[in-house]
């Protein structure tokens, strides 16, 4: 009996065929990059010179805390993302990388990310990277993902700090502009992600994900997309009075976020299940648009009065 | 020598695929990229930085 237990657990070892790309999308490029993005609006609407080399620095230890986050993501996950369509692809689940495998190349580019940032540009800004990947794999994956409704609206916060990392790592200081852009990324995440839990109910159903679609039901998402959305769009709009922002910003944020009310409200009378469809996945698409325009007028106001210096 | 490892037959331990081979050296070359860029990247900002180098915030 002893015997034919021990040979039982004798496995052959397994020996990785996995290749570089599959380590790629354990990072979640996709996500990386709106988070790349988010974080250079960051640096660029930070005041006074940051020289080039460290602003490279800075955005790429941001990108590999974002990647390390999201393989720690997966490695958590794997068991859940098996039994959903939109996620049965990554590597965890098509078992091209073990979910030990992601745990450790994780770990390891965070706290190269963390060291980096913190010893080439300031440990202010390292430390809100290491809070930020803290945030999102122990509080949002570990904790709140599977225990309640609010998941994405709490959870938020981590995907809303880029930003406010990178004008920390410019300025080793904190101000009210970074923290706009941290509030529209955070009101700007639940309609976004309440929109795909609409159309991805069964999945999130299936996985046992207590997301609001499948907790409190289509309608009562579709009220809380379009509450969301009114906050959303009034917090958009606010710097440009306030001040913080000027006149192009503020126009360019009442016409996107006209859109965005216009997608919400779409949501929310759309009940027939065709149509119903068609207006999340609307709505889901241009949320991303909205976001992508909104932080590229920042952009281009910066790059503008860089060129244009005498006419502004 | 030689001719008595070979008479020996096949090589105890795991002999590895052409497909394991390959994803092992991709990996490896991955690797050495990212430790290469980590190189130059403390240098370029030893340039940069200067003496102010040892100066760091908090």
């Amino acid at each position: 009996m002893t015997a034919v237990d021990h040979n039982a657990i004798e496995l052959p070892p397994r020996i990785s065929e996995a290749e570089v790309s599959d380590y790629i999308a354990l990072l979640k490029p996709r996500v990386m990059s709106l988070v790349i993005f988010t974080a250079l609006v960051g640096l660029a609407i930070a005041p006074g010179h940051f020289h080039p080399v460290l602003a490279f620095t800075s955005l790429l230890c941001i990108a590999v805390g974002a990647g390390a986050s999201g393989a720690l993501n997966m490695a958590l996950e794997g068991d859940i993302d098996a039994l959903m369509s939109r996620t049965a692809n990554r590597p965890i689940p098509r078992g091209r990388i073990t979910r030990s495998e992601a745990l450790a190349f994780g770990l390891t580019l965070s706290f190269f990310s963390v060291m980096t940032l913190g010893i080439l540009v300031n440990w202010y800004a390292g430390a809100l990277l290491a809070f930020t990947i803290f945030f999102y794999v122990v509080i949002y994956t570990m904790v709140l993902k599977r225990w309640t409704a609010q998941n994405i609206v709490i959870g938020g916060a981590s995907g809303a700090l880029p930003p406010v990392v990178a004008w920390v790592a410019a300025t080793g200081s904190i101000s009210v502009e970074p923290l706009l852009l941290f509030l529209i990324i955070f009101f700007w995440t639940p309609p976004h992600f309440w929109a795909l839990a609409l159309f991805r109910s069964d999945d999130y159903a299936r996985a046992g994900v207590p997301m609001l679609p499948v907790v409190a039901g289509p309608d009562a998402t579709r009220l809380q997309i379009l509450l969301y959305t009114i906050v959303l769009v009034a917090v958009a709009v606010a710097p440009w009075p306030l001040g913080y922002f000027d006149a192009v910003y503020g126009i360019a944020s009442l016409v996107l976020g006209a859109g965005m009310m216009v997608c919400a409200v779409e949501v929310y009378r759309r009940r027939e299940r065709t149509e119903s469809l068609r207006a999340t996945r609307k709505m889901f698409a241009f949320s991303i648009l909205y976001l992508f325009a909104l932080f590229s007028t920042l952009l281009i106001e910066v790059v503008v009065r860089a060129v244009t210096p005498l006419v502004w | 020598m030689a001719s008595l490892m070979t008479d020996q037959g096949p090589p105890d331990g795991i002999v590895l695929t052409e497909a394991q081979k390959k994803s092992r050296r991709q990996r490896s070359i991955a690797i050495a990229l990212a430790l290469g860029v980590l190189v130059v990247l403390f240098f370029a900002v030893t340039l940069v930085k200067g003496p102010a180098v040892l100066v760091r915030p908090m």
